[in-house]
């Protein structure tokens, strides 16, 4: 064990049914909420809120029986990928803390020793810790021991212990429940009549490893400090992929906004701990009826990630996205990330217009479509009607210089009458196109109507013969 | 002798008259010409406000009488959008005008055409916004529609062009400015709140001032 080591441990009470409330719209705190759990058949609460303690339920009560005392109790079945979410979470926040992080069974510890000096002191650094959490919108209890498997037994109590020394006389006097055994195991050590650590210690460790095995033995030298934790330290994902499965099943944009709110949290702080801009992220939407998904995308013509910005355009597709049946989960990529970089202001203004214009752009693209916004670019074609192209909004291509154009050119050429107009310059013969079969001999003159407009015609040789309007110049 | 000339020369040449009609040149964005800045009331385009172009036929010279003050803006990389134009405005054309064309943007289609023009404006970055008003069955355009620009143009700081449709009948003016556009470049000012309606303003190429950047009246 290093000198100087601390590890903090996180863990969330009664993550479970955190980790399921989440999901949800917030809901009134006096409302009894359960969570429950079937094993061997039968439906066993396993972790309630206040409220419903209130009411005389209890964990370890069977369903029935529970909704039997309190019948305004809502239950919700447990959802173990849920919990496992939530703990990549905490691990996530934590990374930004230290880059030795692990997920223990039901909590997080991380290695806070190394990175003290860069906060100011532990408690500052706790503290920081503690506030991101709870605007993360975690319940969690932090505790602090010189070893990481210590550290998520004093984060259930809320102690901080630094000293080796400390923890163990703060661990002698601890009931053996509190430790982190098999339910067998305790039961075992009950009937011995071994109610306190202090106990067990007090046993010749030779006599404990025959009678209680080798794990009870090595367990108690893990938390005490003699030997090495062994720990699989946690590493951020190189992608975001991220499948919710929405508790109910819905058709309401605004639910599947708040179930995306929630992802874009998750994505944001998976953005800051691997220092990454986001360019685009992709939302597939799978019906509950094994009906084709629905798959949008949005691009940010700005890399970075303003969650405001993001909603609004996810708000955009999804008003424009016609929902046919009910939603039940929703996945949501983000491979196309790149690096980070600082936004940069006007220096002589402030304002950052460089930021606004590809957000409007953004805005404009994701309620319009691609289709319907656009620039205009020059192509490097001599026949007029293939010398220009839609691109994609806010971006074009400079063109060689030609001869003066007219502002305004017909989608298609038109045949005109020649009696009525009035050839004023010319001509400029244009003849191209016989490397794509579609090979033109034209004269283009500028002309005026007889009401005095100047158009834009051409005589044509080949393919065809005759007159034709092409543009308008004004 | 015609005397009255000399007179009003000499009027015009002092500032410290005040002489009913004319105004200080207010909030406005330079037209390019000249001639054209001396009859509008804010002396060029303002800013902030709905102007309405009838042009006798269509290409009658609207995009040629903008393009200089929409080429200025785009210099100064502010975005110009254009709504609904009913034909292909040429790029080679506009590029030449001195327009960046990396600053155009075009709505192709009506649908969302005004939810596009107030989002442009209330970004406040935007630098004009050009529509074509597609007109119903009987060729009229719906005036609810023209207040909603005219709205989001007071909330932004740009100038809003209706061109109509040669034949559609506008709706009763909001706009402080109604020009028609006649065949051959001609301009009439048909309703200028604040300022005096004119007969034909003769609009020729060669009387086009380039503008140099920074120039226009800020």
């Amino acid at each position: 064990m290093p000198a100087g080591a601390l590890w903090t441990g996180i863990i969330c009470p009664q993550g479970a049914l955190q980790a399921v409330l989440r999901l949800l719209p917030a809901m009134a705190p006096e409302t009894p909420m359960a969570l429950h759990d079937t094993a061997s058949g039968r439906a066993r609460i396993i972790e309630i809120n206040q409220a419903a303690r209130a009411r005389g339920v209890h964990p370890g009560q069977a369903l029935a029986d529970a909704l039997a005392i309190a019948p305004d109790l809502e239950s919700l079945p447990r959802d173990r990928k849920a919990e496992a979410r939530l703990l990549e979470e905490l691990a996530m926040i934590a990374y930004r803390y230290s880059h030795q992080v692990a997920i223990t069974g039901d909590g997080v510890v991380l290695e806070t020793g190394g990175s003290r000096r860069l906060h100011g002191d532990l408690d500052a650094m706790l503290g920081a810790l503690e506030e991101e959490l709870s605007t993360m919108g975690l319940h969690a209890s932090l505790g602090t021991a010189p070893v990481p498997a210590a550290a998520c037994l004093l984060a259930r109590t809320g102690q901080h212990v630094t000293a080796v020394e400390t923890l163990r006389g703060t661990l002698s006097g601890w009931p053996l429940r509190r430790l982190a055994l098999a339910p067998a195991e305790l039961q075992k050590l009950d009937g011995l009549g071994l109610k306190s650590v202090r106990d067990v210690l007090a046993l010749p460790r030779f006599e404990r490893e025959r009678r209680l095995g080798r794990t009870l033995n090595r367990y108690l030298d893990q938390i005490h400090g003699r030997e090495q934790t062994p720990l699989v330290y946690w590493q951020p994902p190189e992608t975001f992929c991220q499948l919710l499965e929405l508790p109910v099943p819905t058709i309401r944009s605004e639910a599947l906004l708040f179930a995306l709110n929630r992802v874009l949290e998750h994505l944001h702080q998976w953005l800051r701990v691997r220092d990454r801009a986001l360019s685009g992220i992709e939302i597939e939407l799978l019906p509950e009826d094994r009906r084709p998904k629905i798959e949008l995308s949005a691009g940010l013509g700005q890399p970075g990630f303003q969650r405001d910005r993001l909603l609004e355009i996810l708000r955009l597709k999804l008003e424009s996205t016609r929902l046919s049946s009910a939603i039940a989960s929703l996945r949501v990529r983000a491979d196309s990330s790149i690096e980070q970089r600082p936004p940069q202001a006007d220096l002589w203004t402030g304002t950052n217009v460089n930021d606004a214009w590809p957000a409007l752009i953004d805005r404009l693209v994701a309620r319009i479509g691609e289709d319907g916004l656009c620039s205009i670019a020059p192509c490097p074609d001599h026949r007029p009607e293939k010398a220009w192209t839609w691109t994609a909004p806010g971006t074009t291509t400079t063109g060689a210089d030609t001869p003066p154009r007219p502002n305004w050119l017909l989608p298609e050429p038109r045949p005109c009458r020649t009696g009525e107009l009035r050839l004023i310059d010319g001509p400029e013969r244009i003849e191209a196109g016989w490397w794509d079969g579609q090979d033109c001999r034209r004269d283009y003159w500028t002309a005026h109507d007889r009401h005095g407009n100047r158009l834009w015609v051409f005589r044509e040789y080949k393919p065809r013969d005759g007159w034709f309007v092409h543009g308008l110049f004004g | 002798m015609n005397v009255t000339t000399p007179l009003e020369r000499l009027l015009a040449e002092r500032d410290d008259l005040w002489r009913g009609r004319r105004r200080r040149p207010g909030n406005a964005l330079a037209t390019g010409r000249a001639a054209l800045d001396r009859r509008l009331p804010d002396g060029g385009w303002p800013r902030g406000k709905l102007v309405e172009l009838l042009p006798e036929r269509f290409g009658a010279g609207e995009l040629d009488l903008l393009l200089p003050c929409l080429a200025e803006l785009t210099r100064r990389e502010r975005p110009v959008l254009f709504i609904a134009p009913p034909m292909v405005p040429c790029p080679q054309s506009l590029a030449r005008a001195g327009l960046d064309l990396t600053r155009l943007l075009i709505v192709r289609e009506q649908k969302h055409a005004f939810w596009a023009a107030e989002q442009c404006l209330k970004s406040g970055l935007c630098g004009a916004v050009v529509a074509w008003p597609h007109g119903d069955k009987s060729n009229t355009v719906s005036d609810r529609a023209v207040r909603r620009l005219q709205l989001a143009a007071e909330n932004g700081d740009a100038p809003v062009f209706l061109c109509y449709a040669p034949g559609s009948t506008p709706p009763a003016s909001l706009a402080s400015l109604r020009l028609a556009i006649r065949c051959g470049g001609h301009i009439e000012i048909l309703r200028s709140r604040g300022g005096e309606t004119t007969g034909a303003i003769r609009l020729h190429a060669d009387n086009v001032v380039p503008l140099v950047p920074g120039s226009a009246r800020a």
